[in-house]
């Protein structure tokens, strides 16, 4: 159709009245825009102001002197009598020091200690006079033995009670059986720590870089009012950094410590955990995106970092997974030709090469890992693992005396609790096939967040758990106590008098001959009466940003280690 | 001029009574029902057919699919991980794996080489001495060729011991080429700058053990080292454990199609007599039934999701489809019941109603008779549309790990999985995502095409 010339003088007042009212339909519309568009503006300038952080910041930050990374969960725990876990021990790492440290080469140093002794029965260590905590007061000897017997107090309940039982009176403290004040260790003056020791211990100097032995002060745990810990202004510093703020879930950052006795060897002003995510999907795209400093690979990102032609490094981060069954006997897993006839069937060649898919992963054989020191040389070539066994048809003989030991026509169905990580799913997937395949077992399987499965793993709700363990220190003892009877982290409370017995003497004696010897009936003990299923000694292959250097990666203590790390200028 | 006279005639017979008369032959149609009215002009409709075809497929794939493809979803195949459909099946069967530390039988060569015939059992290097690597060796995988930016690719480990000069790799071998770089390592560890890069085919092989295992060759019949067999047909691939894609779509449909037609069903019925029940009272009833309908609508449905799931004390390892079910009935009803009264609403007032209950008729015959009827295609209608958006809550819930339990699959939990991997087999995610989307669609068009068909007013104006 045409348009036509209007001439009805009618219709084009009708014209002149819509074109009026378009007019201002139109000035209305641009209003509203505007005032949307500036409303947004404001609210986020105001955002900008509640929230300390503004925005995204990049990987490498050369102008502020910031990283920025990212977290796989938050930390559960960051009170050090009281941590447990790996990622707590990171940040811990970061904001605390402890009496001695290790040092970029891993090697141990002075921390607040400024030097030690360590005798067959006693130990001193002469503090820092320019140690300071972040709100300017000194470190002192008071705050060792406070923070100490806090972790030794029955009332804390601390899982990390049992490092205690070194100290003299220790294990008896523990208990409730004599007052905390018998915990043998004493400040002689402000600057002067004195530790007894319960028996000789060998490595008591490597023992005291754990974290459980980090400094609290008394006056401000009680300022807290049972809160300690609970946020950046609940916590007292003395490390390298102090958390400055953490949105609970969201984010923390790390500043650099002004009062460190040290300060000048911190080269990074602050570390921001920007992300906190479990996916690593989500991690690797924040690090093409520039915008945390490294990240871990899972074997689904390896093929993307290759094509990026990322520089991948790789590292043994010391801990090994392992399936740990509940002893307890109420549970079906309590019987032990159950626990043989999956032992029997369980390939952890097959899981590291074709289920984990991850470079670096070595084939979980024994409780001790590769890298623990023997008498001359490791440990695991003086007295190698037990050999593997598979053979599915003896596995099924030992289903049919299981059945028989525990009363029932079948197995009932078992538990098996995981954490919620992709890795962790597509293991148990595996497993719960391999399981029902060649042995008929009914493996239910229970993906659980990390806090809510060491909850669980605590009050013993489980058949079966994957669980891991990190070295606290650098001796074998700190797998081989991990199922002393006595040990709250013997999650299946499996007890056995001659393993106890061989504990005992790996924690007294200082003879290495006779320590390995021990250790070594340990590793035979695990696998005879498969108290565990090893899986893997866990080797992590990572990215990092080309400008962060000094970044350590170990397998005892904190890691990564970013308290020596510095940017690179380009 | 005489005057015209005007004489009316009148015909006798024109004031004779009109016979009855039968008509005698003529062209008329068929009378047609509501419904065979619908489906004519559903059948018209091309698209709708086609989805509506699709559907009627879906259903029959599902339902008989597993009879004609029956292989179990959860058996694992771990020589065939993660093979898309495409990928050879030929393999060579080989020796049982043994543990090797660096003997050979084959001459010494010289650089990097392999011991053996390289395959996805394990490849084995070999090489000489480097001088100068002290601190031994670390070797490198890649399957990109070594560019300029010497990015070797994934670190597969350390042979510290300068005089051990072998490696064997077993990690997650595809039957493609590998660049195997080999680097010096100093006393300190710090890599030095002499690097050599072999690319080795790896050809794809199975244990004797495998072969009989999985049936490949018979037990009595010679099985050779050396000798080929094809290995198992999967139709669709694989995903990372070796599961069969085609039997777990199946199976994954099963959870996905119920959730799919049995929430909407149920929650539309719900829909329908509330909405009906609403409306037909009118006045404080109607008033107050509707705000609590409003209630509902602003209840957070997957906060729903999880209580439900607690309080139904969903334990490990067992499926959440029934809370799901009841979240989805509980929370979704609103949208029909409203539909459904404004209907009813409109409906009462007409005169055909009016009409009817003066002639006598009871409530119980209004509604079933007029009031329902004439809802039926809005109801129809509503019921194809929320198909689609049921299965893909489902879908949704079991992306985030809130539906089904493993090893049960389910589409959207297969996306979860197959997205992991999108790069390197993108068939893990296109199937199931393929599945779900041409399902959306169908029901959709037929949904679509159903609401003309079913619409009277339509049909009046043709």
């Amino acid at each position: 159709m045409r348009q036509t010339p209007l001439q009805n003088p009618a219709a084009s007042s009708e014209d002149s009245f819509i074109r009026t009212a378009g007019r201002q339909l139109l000035l209305y519309t641009l209003m509203a825009v505007v005032a949307i568009g500036g409303l947004m503006f404001l609210l986020d300038a105001l955002a900008g102001l509640v929230g300390s952080e503004s925005g995204n910041t990049a990987a490498v930050e050369v102008e502020r002197n910031m990283i920025t990374i990212s977290l796989r969960d938050e930390p559960p725990q960051l009170d050090s009598g009281q941590r447990a876990d790996q990622i707590s021990g990171m940040v811990l790492g970061h904001i605390m020091e402890g009496l001695l440290i290790r040092d970029a080469e891993s090697n141990l140093v002075g921390g607040v200690a400024q030097r030690w002794e360590v005798n067959e029965r006693d130990a001193t260590f002469w503090l820092r006079k320019n140690a300071r905590w972040s709100d300017g007061e000194p470190v002192t000897a008071h705050d060792f033995v406070f923070a100490w017997r806090k972790a030794a107090d029955p009332a804390q309940a601390s899982e990390y009670a049992f490092v205690m039982y070194y100290l003299k009176n220790g294990e008896a403290v523990a208990a409730g059986e004599l007052p905390l004040e018998a915990l043998g260790v004493r400040a002689i003056d402000d600057h002067t720590l004195y530790v007894e020791l319960e028996r000789p211990t060998a490595f008591f100097d490597k023992l005291v870089a754990f974290q459980t032995y980090y400094p609290i002060r008394e006056d401000f745990f009680h300022s807290t009012n049972g809160r300690y810990s609970a946020g950046a202004k609940e916590l007292l510093y003395n490390g390298r950094f102090k958390l400055t703020n953490w949105v609970h879930g969201s984010s923390l950052l790390m500043e650099k410590n002004e009062h460190y006795w040290n300060k000048d060897d911190v080269k990074l002003d602050a570390i921001k955990v920007g992300y906190i995510t479990r996916d690593g999907h989500s991690r690797f795209n924040f690090f093409k995106d520039n915008k945390i400093a490294y990240a871990r690979l899972e074997a689904e990102q390896l093929y993307s970092a290759m094509e990026n032609h990322f520089q991948i490094r790789r590292y043994q981060d010391g801990s090994l997974f392992f399936l740990e069954f509940n002893h307890r006997e109420d549970r079906p897993t309590s019987s032990w030709h159950l626990r043989r006839a999956m032992q029997l069937v369980t390939d952890s060649g097959e899981l590291v090469n074709k289920v984990t898919k991850l470079p670096g992963y070595l084939p979980g054989r024994s409780l001790f890992p590769v890298y623990l020191r023997g008498v001359n040389s490791t440990f695991r070539e003086e007295f190698p693992a037990p050999e593997p066994e598979l053979d599915p048809q003896q596995a099924l003989l030992h289903i049919q005396q299981a059945k028989a030991e525990l009363g029932v026509e079948e197995i009932p169905p078992l538990t098996l609790l995981i954490g919620d990580t992709p890795i962790a799913k597509s293991q148990a997937e595996y497993f719960q096939e391999v399981y029902q395949q060649k042995l008929g077992l009914d493996i239910k399987i229970d993906a659980q967040i990390f806090k809510q499965r060491l909850d669980k793993m605590g009050k013993a709700d489980f058949d079966i758990v994957m669980a891991g363990w990190g070295p606290d220190y650098d001796d074998a003892l700190t797998f081989g106590d991990l199922f002393a009877s006595w040990n709250l982290n013997n999650h299946g409370r499996w007890a056995h008098e001659e393993y106890d017995a061989m504990v005992a003497i790996a924690q007294n004696s200082i003879v290495p001959e006779e320590r390995m010897a021990a250790f070594a009936r340990m590793q035979q003990l695990i696998y005879d009466e498969v108290v565990i299923l090893p899986h893997y000694e866990r080797g992590n292959s990572y990215v990092t940003h080309p400008q962060l250097k000094g970044m350590v990666r170990r397998a005892v203590g904190s890691d990564p280690d970013l308290r020596y790390a510095y940017i690179e200028a380009e | 001029m005489a005057e015209p006279t005007y004489t009316p005639e009148f015909a006798t017979d024109a004031f004779e009574p009109l016979h009855i008369h039968e008509r005698k032959h003529g062209t008329t149609r068929p009378s047609l029902s509501y419904w065979q009215d619908a489906w004519l002009r559903l059948r018209d409709n091309k698209r709708a057919l086609i989805s509506l075809y699709l559907v009627v497929g879906l259903l029959l794939f599902t339902l008989f699919g597993p009879l004609f493809w029956n292989v179990s979803p959860s058996v694992q195949d771990l020589d065939q991980v993660s093979k898309p459909p495409w990928a050879s099946r030929e393999a060579v069967i080989v020796a049982p794996y043994t543990l090797w530390h660096g003997e050979t039988t084959t001459p010494s060569g010289s650089g990097l080489r392999t011991a053996t015939p390289p395959n996805t059992q394990a490849v084995r290097l070999l090489w000489d001495p480097v001088p100068g690597a002290t601190g031994g060796y670390r070797i490198y995988r890649n399957v990109f060729p070594i560019n300029a930016q010497q990015a070797y690719g994934l670190p597969l480990g350390e042979q510290f011991d300068p005089n051990a000069t072998y490696f064997e790799d077993r990690l997650d071998l595809k039957a493609r080429d590998y660049y195997y770089t080999l680097v010096p390592l100093d006393d300190n560890g710090i890599e030095l700058a002499d690097a050599t890069t072999l690319e080795v085919t790896v050809r794809n092989a199975i244990t004797v053990q495998g072969a009989l295992e999985r049936g490949l060759v018979d037990a009595d019949s010679n099985v050779e080292v050396g000798g080929r067999v094809t290995l198992k047909f999967h139709p669709l691939g694989t995903d990372y454990l070796g599961r069969d894609m085609l039997a777990r779509l199946m199976h994954g449909a099963r959870v996905s199609l119920f959730i799919g037609m049995v929430a909407p069903l149920l929650y539309v019925l719900l829909g329908v007599i509330y909405g009906a029940a609403a409306g037909f009272l009118g006045g404080r009833a109607d008033a107050l039934l509707m705000r609590f309908a409003d209630f509902v609508v602003a209840l957070p449905f997957l906060l729903f999701m999880i209580l439900f799931k607690i309080m139904f004390g969903i334990g490990p390892g067992e499926s959440g489809i029934m809370p799901m079910l009841i979240a989805m009935v509980i929370l979704s009803w609103p949208a029909t019941s409203r539909l459904v009264r404004g209907q009813i609403l409109q409906i009462r007032e007409e005169g055909y109603i009016n009409a009817s209950r003066l002639l006598g008729a009871n409530t119980t015959y209004l509604i079933m008779r007029h009031m329902i009827p004439n809802t039926m295609g809005v109801i129809l209608v509503t019921i194809t549309f929320a198909v689609p958006t049921a299965i893909f809550t489902e879908a949704f819930l079991s992306f985030i790990g809130m539906g089904v339990a493993p090893p049960t699959p389910s589409w959207g939990s297969m996306c979860n999985e197959g997205i992991k991997t999108m790069l390197t087999t993108p068939h893990e995610l296109i199937f199931p995502a393929m599945f779900i989307s041409l399902t959306v669609l169908a029901f959709n068009l037929l949904g679509d095409g159903l609401r003309d068909a079913l619409d009277a007013r339509i049909r009046n104006i043709e």
